[in-house]
């Protein structure tokens, strides 16, 4: 794998108990990598080491394969959309976009070009204050293109986004990358974004990285508990439960609600909850040992009350993990 | 309310601030307009002169405000070094000190016999003091060390309010640290800057202590005008208080402009930039010594006024340090009625003053606060900022010309000569800082508190009592206490309208300098310090 961005041991110690690192990652070029984890897991750190806005303690950064461990973020080349998109407010939208291009004004050929690119032609003139969400987040994105920089480092520009519209943007901003062709590192703490806009996803969890995969591999196999539970809805079992559904003893079971069913036969409960989706439901069965189970099934499947047997199509199991 | 009877109230309201604020002007632009005197002022090349003193010594007085105060905040706004918390509320002290309090403090201490020239005089074996504290030079020098907090204040406002992914942005766009300074961060802090170079204006076209004490031979039109008055050429007085009010409001527009809206909050959030520790050991040592010494130069002032204040009468002469220090003045202060009187004079007149404009400005917030309709809202906000872009020499020349004659007919009635025009003085001045406060405080109030109070049963005066009034009291303690310290301190309409019988503190110190009691003077300075220091500090408390 051609690393076009390397972490390599890369280390910041922010206190006695706090650190992110030593980290090595490989990116290659054109890549989509998302970092996730939930917050303080130094996803924003890895970020912000990579534009340059901090050193590391340890470790290198090469970039295109020019160390820029001690180049200052003004030098990099790195191309960077901020979660509440720091737009300049006293400069309007051709200004903005047209500010990292060295000498030259808001009536550069680029500007329009990269304001075409995200879809706000001709919005050169408007005040940034006059923007909805989702333009302010496209003006940042082109903002941070017109320079052509060499990786694009995109911190949570969606949190700031109507859910509804966030789903659509998404799509829109992959489609956007993929067509520039740039590698781009994407911070964010929600799984669905993260399969959605990742080529992979780095799962960090307290400064660590638990693991480096596909979307398929990270939910299928994930490398640790930590992964397992952060990643989609798992039902984490332990004790007696566990070993019913085929733990060893002192291992961790996780099993997922659509790895469960609800079969003639298997482990005994009660349906106490039911919700409601559409196309299928969720059930919270209660076994006899006083675990709550999450089970997907067909909407049909049972009713609140209901005895239920259950069956587990395909577990995971772990070591324990002390806390 | 019925909507006949609130438009009826909010137009009588109106009328009344009018007749308060405007009506005043209006009569000194008349009467200048209508006598001689303009063609006097405009014949003579010193009445020129002297309006062109004022504007460049406003002007530099913001230059050199701005070169010290903005400097500074970036200092204590960015990075961090020992002391840094102490030091940084030290240095806005000049804020505590009334402007003639202030100018007193630096006769004391750099004046020809102040305590810098003995002591420089001494090393030097001299025999004539080394410097006159005298001219341009001094008045700058005052306005320096007084108004530079507004900068400093204002900035480290905007500064704090400066989202620190707005500067990483720039960074990440390739633009230096200079270049960041200059694109991103200065932009952002026009409204901040100008708001403090719009302060500084004001308070330098309208500074009166300072040239009064060190002018000499050099006028601004706040001196010329009292001067004028003196001599008894009324008319001319006027029409140089009309000129001074031009030349305030022009500066006052042209600075508003600039000032424009905030652009930082439209925006908002993000959070400010970490503060940076300076690492080497050496500027670290440096950047603290420094701090420090400045601290020490901006106490000097208030030191010198508490060591004046210790001196008994006539012990004082040759020496570089006074020989004998006793609490004497302060024991014959308190023991002779008579010397008490001032003080008494100016704590009633602030009080009562004060009392005054916030009810003023209670009336305007329940009337234009936040209840639709709007009728009368502009002309009612105007109205009450209106003496704040007016010097307080104008509007003490205006009231004293409008209430010198008795005319119920055009509303006007003699009070020169009764203690009543000065406490009226002061409550004019005073309307725009507690008007400012209460609107502030009734446009943050929620209105749906108004209706929960009307569905648990309450009415209106009960709402008002309960609920609006308990939720204003920040608003009002720093309005108010604000208006109480402008008014106790207050020399420049002071001069000119006070009578034998309500003296304040401050031309009470202004005969005892001219008597040589020096001590005297400094101890009422010293008490006019130490209560200003407490209401506003009570004043700043949640």
């Amino acid at each position: 794998m051609s690393g076009f961005v390397t972490l390599d041991g890369v280390r910041k110690q922010w206190s006695h108990t706090v650190a992110v690192g030593p980290l090595s990652l490989e990116i290659p070029r054109g890549e989509i990598l998302v970092l996730l984890g939930p917050s303080g897991s130094g996803k924003t750190t890895v970020l912000r080491l990579l534009g340059g806005f901090e050193t590391p303690d340890a470790g290198r950064i090469v970039l295109a394969g020019e160390d820029v461990t001690a180049v200052p973020p003004a030098k990099r080349r790195c191309g960077m959309v901020f979660q509440h998109y720091a737009l300049f407010p006293h400069l309007d939208v051709g200004e903005n976009v047209a500010f990292g291009l060295t000498g030259r004004g808001a009536n550069d050929p680029k500007v329009a070009e990269v304001l075409g690119l995200v879809g706000l032609e001709g919005f050169e003139r408007r005040r940034v204050q006059e923007l909805s969400g989702g333009q302010q987040q496209r003006v940042a994105l082109a903002r941070a293109l017109a320079p052509e920089p060499r990786v694009l480092l995109l911190d949570e520009p969606l949190s700031n986004l109507d859910p509804s519209l966030r789903e659509r943007t998404r799509r829109e901003l992959r489609a956007l990358i993929k067509r520039v062709g740039i590698t781009t590192i994407f911070v964010t703490h929600e799984q669905e974004e993260a399969f959605d806009l990742g080529d992979r996803v780095a799962v960090l969890q307290a400064g660590r990285l638990e693991q480096l995969d596909t979307a398929d591999e990270l939910y299928e196999h994930p490398a640790s508990l930590f992964v397992a539970m952060f990643v989609g809805r798992a039902n984490v079992l332990r004790g007696k439960m566990a070993r019913m559904l085929g733990a060893a003893p002192g291992q961790v079971l996780v099993v997922r609600p659509e790895r469960l069913a609800l079969a003639d036969a298997g482990v005994p409960g009660v349906v106490r909850e039911r919700r409601y989706t559409g196309a299928a439901a969720f059930y919270l069965v209660e076994t006899e040992t006083g675990d709550r189970l999450e089970v997907l099934a067909r909407p049909e499947a049972a009713r609140l009350g209901d005895r239920v047997y259950l069956e587990a199509v395909r577990v995971l199991t772990f070591p324990e993990e002390r806390a | 309310m019925n909507a006949r009877l609130g438009f009826a109230t909010r137009a009588a309201f109106t009328l009344l601030l009018a007749w308060l604020v405007l009506y005043p002007i209006v009569i000194v632009v008349y009467d200048a307009a209508a006598g001689d005197a303009l063609a006097a002022f405009v014949s003579r090349p010193g009445e020129w002169r002297v309006l062109w003193a004022s504007i460049w010594i406003s002007v530099v007085s913001v230059v050199l405000a701005a070169a010290i105060g903005v400097p500074l905040a970036f200092l204590f706004e960015w990075l961090d070094f020992p002391g840094r918390k102490t030091l940084g509320s030290l240095i806005a002290l000049p804020a505590v000190l009334p402007p003639f309090v202030g100018v007193i403090a630096f006769l004391f201490l750099y004046g020809e016999s102040g305590f810098v020239a003995r002591a420089v005089q001494r090393l030097l074996g001299l025999t004539e003091p080394p410097w006159r504290l005298q001219g341009a030079g001094a008045i700058l020098l005052v306005h320096a060390y007084s108004m530079y907090v507004y900068f400093y204040l204002f900035t480290r406002a905007g500064l704090a309010k400066l989202d620190a992914s707005m500067l990483e942005a720039a960074q990440a766009l390739g633009a230096g640290r200079w270049e960041t300074l200059r694109r991103v961060t200065l932009p952002l802090l026009r409204p901040s800057l100008a708001g403090a170079a719009l302060l500084v204006f004001m308070t330098a076209v309208g500074s009166f202590s300072a040239p009064y004490v060190f002018g000499g031979g050099f006028r601004v039109m706040t001196t010329q005008i009292v001067a004028t008055k003196l001599n008894g050429e009324l008319p001319l007085a006027m029409v140089e208080t009309v000129a001074l009010a031009l030349v305030a409001v022009l500066g006052f527009a042209l600075l508003r402009r600039t000032e424009g809206d905030d652009i930082l909050t439209a925006l908002g959030k993000g959070t400010a930039p970490r503060r940076r520790p300076i690492r080497r050991a050496g500027v670290r040592a440096f950047a603290t010594t420094a701090g420090w010494v400045f601290a020490v130069v901006l106490l000097l002032p208030h030191l010198t006024l508490v060591l004046v204040s210790l001196v008994p009468y006539g012990t004082w002469t040759t020496e570089t340090l006074p020989p004998v220090l006793s609490i004497v003045n302060y024991e014959r202060l308190f023991r002779e009625a008579e010397r008490l009187r001032p003080l008494v004079n100016s704590v009633w007149m602030a009080g009562v003053s004060t009392f005054a404009a916030v009810v003023v400005a209670l009336v305007a917030g329940a009337l234009v606060g936040r209840r639709r309709p709007w009728q009368f809202r502009g002309p009612i906000e105007a109205l009450l900022a209106l003496p704040w872009a007016l010097p307080g020499t104008v509007f003490a020349l205006a009231l004293l010309t409008t209430f010198s004659k008795h005319d119920p007919l055009t509303l006007r009635w003699v009070l020169v000569g009764t203690t009543v025009l000065l406490p009226l003085a002061y409550l004019v001045r005073n309307l725009p800082v507690t008007g400012r406060a209460v609107l502030a405080g009734y446009r943050q109030l929620d209105p749906a508190l108004d209706e929960a109070a009307a569905s648990l049963g309450a009415g209106r005066w009960a709402t008002f009592r309960r609920v609006t009034l308990p939720l204003l009291k920040p608003a009002l303690a720093a309005g108010g206490s604000l208006a109480f310290v402008a008014a106790l301190g207050d020399f420049v309409t002071s001069i000119v309208l006070y009578t034998p019988d309500n003296r304040p503190i401050a031309i009470e110190i202004m005969s005892s300098l001219r008597v040589s009691e020096l001590g005297v003077a400094a101890g009422f300075g010293v008490i006019l310090m130490v209560l200003s220091a407490v209401v506003l500090g009570v004043g700043a408390r949640r």
